[in-house]
Formats: C-alpha cells, structure tokens, sequence
C-alpha cells in the first residue's frame, strides 16, 4: 500500500457547513482524500435487488489527525474504508493518497497456518522492508501489545483477541502515513484497548493521519473529528453529536 | 525501507505456501495414501472389463495408466485450486501490502509444482510395481507436467470461482471427463477430445510405458497447451487477485 496510485477523475467539490472534507484551508497537509465516492453493489441475478452503499461520499484526512468514521450496521463503513485503501474500486470518484497507507481489515485478514514470526515476515516482505526492519517492528509491537510470548504461535491457534493485536500490527508494522483501521478494538481487553490508544497518541505525535471505522465510539475526546456516514454520504458530527454515539460520546 | 528483489519475495512467498500446505496433516495424508489408492483400484475396476476391439491394450493395463495420469493431474489440480481459495483475502490484503502478483503467483504456482513431482513420483511408483514402465525418465517428466498443467487448472478454476465446493467438482469433472477420454476405454474419435488437457500427455506417457520414442507433434502440442494455460492462468491471477473484485 504505497498510495498515489489509486487516482481517478474527479475533482474535491468545495466543503460546505458539516462537511467531512475540510478543503484545503487546513493547518496540516492532506494524506488521504476521497472525493465523491459511489458504489453500489447490483446483483447477478436478473431480478435481484441492487443495493446503493455510497452516493457521493467525501473525506479529507489529515497528518497528525485522528478522525473517527462513525454508522449504522450495513451503512457502508466497511465499503468506504476498502476503496480508501483500494481494496475495492468506487463506480465513481476519486481517491487520492499521499504516503505509506497502513490498512486494519475488520476481519483478520491473515494466513491461518503461519506463525506470527512468519506472518511478520511475509508482509514485511509486501512492503519492501529488510529482514532486521521486520524484527525491529515486530518485537516493538509485541511488547506494545503484548503479544511477545505468541511470536512462534500460528495465527489459528491463537485466541480472538490476539489474532486481532496481530492483525492491527500488520497494519502498523511499515509505519504508514496513514493508518485506516476497520473496528480495530474488537476482542481487546481493556489493558490492551489501552495500549492501543497509546500507540495512536504516539502515531499522532509523528503525524500520523489515523481514521478509525466504528460502529460505535464512546470516547469522544479521543478524536479530532467524527463523521457519520449514513445514507451514503458523510457528514462531520463533531459539534452536533452522532445517532451513533454511545454515552459518553458526542451527544 | 528499501526494495526487496524478486528472488527473497519469491523465496519468502514459496516458503509461506509450502508451510500452509504441510501443516495441514491431512494434506501430506492425501498427497501420500491416493497414488496408491487411484492406481490400483482403477487398476482392479478395469480388470473386470472384458478387452474390446477398439482398445491399445489389455483393460487391467489401460486402467493403471488411467488411474496413473488421474491422480497425477487430481492431486495437484485441488492442491492448485485449495492454494488459491483459502488463501484469496489474505492474499488480497498481502497484495495491498506491495506484494506483487506475479511474485505471489509464482510463489503459489511453485509449491503445486513440488506437489506435482511428489505426486508424479508416487504414482509412478505404484505404476511400475505392477505395469512394466520401459522409460520412467519420460514417465516421470510427463506425469509431472501433467500435475503442473492442472495445477494451473486448479488455480485458474479456484480464482474465478472462488469456492471451496463449487470449485472441487468443477475440477473434478473436468478431470474426469478428459482422463476417461484420453484413455483410450472409451470408443471416440471426436476431434473435441483433442481440446482436453490430458490428450497430447496420455499419447506421450502411453509411449514412455511402451518404450516407443514419442511423435514430436504430441510432445509439441502439450508443451503448447501447457504454455496457453500458464499465460491465462497467470493473466486472470494478476488480473483479480488483490483488486477486490467486488465483494462486500
């Protein structure tokens, strides 16, 4: 994922009153930017339903922030962040990355009978890095995460939880740019959920754009911004409060 | 960071894919107990058959050369397809990381190819212990290639129709079909038998077993089929790994 190369036509349309693309008025340069983004998924069949995710969906995120991407179930979270990352291709607009982009897929998205050691490697491989850069990220993340003592475990006998700091590490392992994580707490335990948001505080010390995908956030002073996506668009939710936010969140 | 060359992602990659096979002890299982257990009982089921006219050789015989080329077209074909489905999304998401495709496909295509020369050497094994084989070089060098050819099959089938059961009996229909006609136990001069992979192969490994110099033109013909199924193999995994097709 070394973006710059997932550029269509299209151009940023200019932001409006709730918008979830800032423009480029901003302090920090934009790493990440999704202009007017659509898909909708038709079916095979000749009478099947087909179902429009997104209608014209925009973000801009920027280095140092950390913004969280808050919907319903089936409101295209997860479609969104896949053609961010260009895991999926839009139907129309555009995205345009600048940097290493890091991407922390909902599901583990891991080779089952590999080791952790192993899986480090391979991917470490993907993205260009030495053999002593692997081990360099991946003891450092161990201990972040504590998951030292699994590094010769393979990925299907580890439990939920750890298969998820792996998961995330993968994500994290290049020192991306930009760190798009889909619910990536899912299975932590609070020690863990902890160790997580240190991590993103420290990512965000070196300028690293986070956006975080969640159905659910519940520490709204974690954030820069919060954008709903509901109804296909996004929309910045920071001031006003989010249908998706839970007790202590941005209501 | 810098880049890596295309041997270490290849090593790295051909080494992740063979673990992922062997650590599954039913696959080093099947990979042992089936050459032996395809040969003879197609070895013993043709055995029954009375020998018709139209046949090259004795039923007995004819059924342990079909259940030779079988098994070694079988194996590595659902070890091809199983290399490519359980491994898609990771492979997507790997890809996504600045793995190439090519290296990835490579890297896939490499361990069927060790399981096509273990299969190959079994099969070829149990064949020899009651078919006399008069050139097992030649034996040998094409039932390996016909493991790699559907191979190629498996993976080309397990990336369009990625499905673990759609996908086995799709392979294994095919292969089916085309060892049952290039056998020779069936009565057929179609000329669409010629369009099934196993056509040009069986020819050249019947004469292995019968110790004749194989006809150039067969040896040409499945080295050009061989060629035509990698390029398209190679195109459409390029083509849909790591682009996310479309899947929700």
């Amino acid at each position: 994922m070394t973006g710059g190369d997932v550029d269509e036509t299209g151009s940023v349309a200019e932001p409006a009153a709730g918008s979830a693309d800032p423009g480029s008025d901003g302090a920090a340069e934009v790493v990440l930017r999704g202009s007017d983004l659509r898909k909708t998924y038709g079916s095979a069949l000749p009478f099947g339903r087909s179902v429009e995710v997104l209608t014209g969906a925009s973000v801009a995120i920027r280095r140092g922030e950390i913004v969280g991407i808050v919907g319903g179930n089936g409101s295209g979270k997860s479609t969104l962040m896949k053609i961010l990352v260009g895991a999926l291709d839009a139907d129309a607009g555009s995205v345009d990355v600048s940097g290493r982009v890091g991407w922390c897929p909902q599901d583990e998205l891991l080779y089952d009978r590999l080791t952790v050691a192993e899986t480090f490697r391979l991917f470490g491989e993907g993205y260009g890095m030495t053999r002593s850069e692997v081990e360099s990220a991946r003891d450092r993340l161990a201990a972040t995460l504590d998951f030292e003592a699994f590094l010769d475990y393979r990925i299907d006998r580890l439990s939920g939880g750890n298969r998820q700091k792996v998961n995330l590490s993968i994500a994290l392992m290049h020192d991306p740019d930009v760190l798009l994580l889909d619910e990536p707490y899912t299975g932590f335990d609070w020690e863990t959920y902890l160790a997580f948001w240190d991590l993103t505080a420290d990512l965000r010390e070196r300028g690293t754009a986070v956006a975080i995908i969640s159905h659910l956030i519940n520490e709204r002073e974690r954030f820069d911004r919060i954008l709903e996506l509901a109804d296909g668009a996004l929309t910045d939710v920071t001031e006003q409060g989010s249908s998706q936010a839970g007790a202590e969140g941005v209501r | 960071m810098t880049g890596r060359s295309p041997g270490g992602r290849l090593r790295v990659g051909l080494g992740a894919a063979v673990r992922e096979f062997v650590r599954e002890p039913i696959n080093l299982a099947l990979l042992v107990a089936l050459p032996p257990l395809v040969v003879t009982g197609y070895e013993s089921m043709l055995s029954a058959f009375p020998r018709l006219p139209y046949m090259s050789s004795d039923p007995e015989a004819l059924g342990a050369t079909a259940g030779t080329l079988f098994v070694a077209a079988f194996l590595p074909g659902v070890i091809g397809l199983f290399q490519v489905i359980s491994a898609q999304r990771a492979d997507e998401r790997l890809s996504l990381a600045g793995f190439p495709t090519p290296t990835l496909f490579a890297s896939r295509l490499a361990a069927v190819c060790l399981a096509a020369v273990v299969t190959a050497a079994l099969s070829l094994a149990v064949l020899a212990t009651s078919t006399e084989v008069e050139s097992i070089a030649l034996g040998f060098l094409t039932l390996a290639f016909v493991g790699v050819l559907y191979g190629l099959v498996g993976m080309l089938v397990g990336t369009v129709l990625p499905r673990e059961l759609e996908g086995s009996l799709a392979l294994i229909f095919v292969v089916d079909i085309d060892e049952a006609l290039a056998s020779g136990v069936m009565a057929t001069d179609a000329a669409v038998t010629k369009l099934f992979p196993l056509h040009y192969p069986h020819e050249v490994f019947q004469a292995a077993v019968d110790g004749r110099v194989p006809d150039v033109a067969d040896v040409l013909a499945a080295g050009t089929y061989g060629l035509v199924v990698l390029a398209a193999a190679f195109l459409v995994y390029t083509t849909l790994a790591g682009t996310g097709g479309g899947a929700q």
